[in-house]
């Protein structure tokens, strides 16, 4: 042991002892830098969270606050071949008895009635070879307006569905909402197209339907361009929570009582 | 600086056989910085953990509820007013067909009917269901001359309106007034006053106890103090001392250990507690420590935080209630218009209330400056159709009829602190009117809510009344078959719009702890002078459930919380409500009593 004589006189004066003490110094906050580096990483190799949740769309108001979306589906009828240079316009008809039901399928509900229904595809582009098709709407057949028909002589009229739809908040909804993401982060649409085909549960094919009736149809009718036939233009509007349907030639919006979403049945020769 | 004198010298020189010792000098080294960490960094990549971080630091919600409506129709009314008129649930057809049809109606032609006498009825299901579905009624809803012109996109905001809103804050100037039924007396107080009671054994009758009977669930336990007011809001004292310990709770009486508690009577003279004494009283836990465990009486405010643009209603698929529907086939000869229709008194719906908006619950505190571990569906009455009045508001408390089966005097037109802070407006129909409807809230206004109790030292929240909403019926066009009631206070129903979820949970026990040695002390913590600490209580964690089941645990997906609860919707008619045990001197002319229990708690 060593010990030294110190005498320190009081003499207004602040005394100082230096001691030397060794340190590594970490600048504040480097080790939370890299903490923070090392959820960065983190994230790079598992990825964040993303939200896969989808919100209503509703048909969007017209000025008097109507909001139903209205269908119409017509099938042609078969009556002559649809090679035939007569085909008119008036061979289409929105009826499922051209579909090749009778009034007894359809009144009494038939499983290859009721089995039947309405698809439709929304897709991102109506260019068919990059197309994806995002997701899908069905319209059931029990829905729908209804037209008159006889069962039989013998018994009163009775009403039958036909595959015209008014599809609304109240009433039939089944089709009237689309549903599609809530956030835009993931996946940014909003601009859809739509086609639309018709399962016939009778046999079992699908049918493809056009927005012109096929007579119409530029240049031929077996030989047109399929992005201005086969869809419509769906756009989401997400402020407002609602879709509007547009014709894609024209560009006129479509949907409305006056002014419905018609689709034909496309007959291959 | 200090210059004190210092004197450092060998051991052996400070006396005579002393030795040698070594002295230091202590040196403080503070240091804030600490060591480089110098190794390779490696992170177990575990995707529970991963989860429950992820979930434990979302703040963003996506609360859902379904909805079960109750309800019975059970006023019936008289109205001219054609649009009404021809669409009641009829109740005295046949009487009013005599009336309508003076020379019969088998001669009679059109138009019917010859004379617009009133009709009774009670209103349809449609009038209160969530989501109008009469969208195709000629003359109410579709022309000719209809009501209203039937929008489809207003189907469910028509009669309710939905929103979520959070408590934000405390009213505690709120004026109440109360009619017990059962006590035939009358209180009319601020709500920081605290909880009224009226003395059933008072020192008068010379008993041991002095009893106290209140018309709210005291709250109180044995050995905590009560300090109390007079009628007027002034102490009540006795030798210049109000506050008194409780000595026990309850009568022979089933359940009135909520509602009655009592004090020794040490031998007290004078009026003081004689018998029916009016007075409120706030509860003290700890008598050495009267300011700080004092409770506070208020009325809690809430925010409404989402638009009605956000609310997304929907019908519940596959549900079935227990109640069915009351439709009932009008024969053509017994109605106004000579038509058949079916009509629906009631039915039992149920439906999905969701939000297309994200709750950021990070942004908000609650009424204690807490953060939220409660929303709330708030649902209100719109009444767009005009069948009712603007809204009148009240508590639990404001509901028991006085007994002559009179509404309380609360619920008078002319008492102006019944009136809702939801806004109203009018509109004409047919050259008609007004009818007048209540409009809707949206982000960032504010509503009344349920009377409670907090106590800085239990830092706990008691919900003492729940907030009540009464839909009246507007007399000018529907007047309600009362009982020669005034017609500024007739009957009506009653709901409760505020819903609750628990989206978060405060621990059931209080933390205490000093900030010089507990670290992460809350912000929401109270600092007790006393004990010279801090009182909190804890938030658990998502998924954390304790042994009493407190805690949440719901879905977490997508990055949020998805937080559910199912909701009894109640309109309740009012006097065909059952009363509580202590609301047993209201009841009314047709209510059928639940009978006590035969076998009680105790067995």
């Amino acid at each position: 042991m060593s010990v030294n004589k110190f005498k320190i006189l009081q003499d207004d004066l602040n005394k100082y002892v230096n001691i030397p003490v060794e340190m590594t110094w970490d600048f504040t906050g480097r080790d939370q830098a890299i903490e923070e580096y090392e959820n960065t990483i983190l994230n790079d190799v598992i990825g964040q969270p993303k939200d896969f949740e989808v919100i209503r769309f509703s048909h969007k108001p017209t000025l008097n606050a109507f909001t139903d979306i209205n269908y119409e589906f017509n099938f042609y009828n078969n009556v002559l071949p649809i090679t035939s240079p007569l085909v008119s316009p008036v061979n289409w008809g929105s009826t499922y008895l051209n579909t090749g039901f009778n009034v007894q399928d359809i009144y009494y509900y038939t499983n290859p009635f009721t089995k039947s229904f309405f698809k439709l595809d929304f897709y991102d582009t109506p260019n068919e070879p990059t197309q994806k098709n995002y997701f899908t709407v069905i319209i059931p057949v029990q829905q729908g307006l209804s037209q008159t028909a006889l069962l039989s002589t013998f018994v009163p009229p009775v009403d039958i569905r036909i595959p015209t739809f008014k599809l609304d908040f109240v009433g039939d909804k089944e089709g009237f909402f689309i549903y599609w993401l809530r956030k835009r982060n993931y996946i940014d649409i909003n601009t859809f197209y739509m086609s639309a085909k018709f399962f016939d549960a009778r046999t079992g094919v699908f049918v493809r339907m056009t927005n012109r009736v096929q007579p119409l149809l530029v240049p031929s009718k077996f030989t047109f361009n399929n992005a201005d036939y086969f869809y419509y233009k769906v756009t989401l509007d997400y402020p407002s929570f609602t879709y509007k349907v547009n014709d894609v030639l024209s560009n006129i919006e479509v949907g409305s009582a006056g002014q419905p979403i018609k689709w034909y049945e496309y007959v291959n020769p | 600086m200090s210059s004190d004198s210092t004197r450092i010298i060998l051991g052996r020189e400070r006396f005579k056989g002393s030795i040698d010792v070594d002295s230091f000098v202590n040196l403080s080294v503070d240091q804030n910085t600490k060591l480089l960490t110098e190794y390779d960094r490696s992170v177990d990549l575990n995707l529970e953990n991963l989860f429950d971080e992820e979930r434990q630091n979302s703040t963003i919600f996506r609360p859902a509820t379904k909805y079960t409506i109750l309800f019975s129709n059970a006023l019936t009314g008289t109205t001219n007013y054609v649009p009404y008129r021809d669409n009641l649930y009829y109740t005295n057809e046949l009487q009013n067909t005599i009336s309508a049809f003076p020379g019969g109606n088998v001669t009679a032609v059109p138009p019917f009917p010859p004379v617009n006498t009133p009709w009774e009825g009670h209103p349809q299901y449609f009038e209160f269901d969530f989501i109008r579905t009469d969208n195709d009624v000629p003359g109410y809803t579709q022309p000719p001359n209809p009501h209203v012109l039937f929008k489809n996109v207003s189907a469910s905001t028509y009669n309710w309106t939905h929103c979520l809103s959070y408590p934000f804050e405390n009213d505690y100037k709120k004026q109440l007034n109360l009619y017990s039924g059962d006590t035939q007396v009358f209180w009319n107080w601020q709500a920081s006053l605290g909880i009224p009671f009226v003395i059933k054994i008072g020192s008068n009758q010379n008993l041991r106890i002095i009893s106290f009977e209140c018309p709210l669930a005291h709250g109180l336990n044995v050995s905590e103090y009560v300090e109390l007011y007079n009628s007027l809001g002034q102490p009540l004292n006795y030798n210049g001392n109000n506050i008194f310990q409780v000595t026990s709770l309850g009568d022979a009486g089933y359940g009135s250990e909520n509602y009655i508690f009592n004090i020794s009577n040490i031998g007290f003279v004078g009026a003081t507690f004689n018998s029916s004494v009016l007075g409120f009283f706030k509860r003290i836990i700890n008598i050495n420590n009267i300011k700080e465990t004092r409770s506070e009486y208020y009325i809690r405010r809430h925010k409404i935080i989402t638009d009605p643009s956000c609310t997304v209603l929907t019908n519940s698929g596959f549900e079935q209630n227990i109640f069915d529907a009351s439709p009932k086939f009008q024969i053509y000869a017994l109605t106004p218009q000579q038509q058949f229709k079916s009509t629906i008194k009631e039915d039992s719906q149920s439906y999905n209330l969701t939000f297309n908006c994200d709750i950021d619950v990070s942004l908000y505190r609650d009424n204690q400056k807490r953060p939220l571990t409660q929303l709330f569906f708030t649902t209100l009455w719109r009444g767009y159709f005009g069948w009712t009045q603007r809204l009148r508001q009240g508590w639990d408390f404001n509901i028991p009829l006085r007994t002559n089966a009179q509404p309380q005097p609360w619920w008078d037109n002319a008492n102006l602190n019944n009136i809702s802070t939801v806004p109203f407006a009018s509109y004409n129909s047919n050259g008609v009117g007004p009818f007048i409807y209540n409009n809707f809230l949206f982000s960032g206004d504010t509503i009344d809510g349920d009377y409670c109790e907090w106590n800085n030292y239990d830092q706990t929240e008691r919900v003492i009344s729940i907030y009540t909403h009464k839909i009246k019926f507007n007399q000018n066009w529907f007047q309600v078959i009362s009982n020669s009631l005034p017609p500024t206070n007739t009957y009506g129903y009653f709901y409760s719009p505020h819903s609750p979820i628990q989206i978060r949970q405060f621990s059931s026990y209080v933390e205490e702890g000093s900030a010089s040695i507990v670290a992460d002390i809350p912000d929401w913590a109270y600092f007790s002078k006393l004990s010279n600490s801090f009182r909190w209580r804890d938030i658990y964690s998502y998924g954390i459930v304790d042994e009493d089941g407190l805690g949440v645990d719901y879905p977490f997906l997508n990055g949020k919380h998805y937080p559910y609860v199912n909701t009894i919707f109640r309109i309740t008619p009012e006097n065909f409500n059952i009363p509580s045990p202590y609301q047993q001197g209201a009841v009314g002319p047709n209510i059928t009593t639940i009978e006590d229990p035969t076998i009680d708690e105790c067995e």
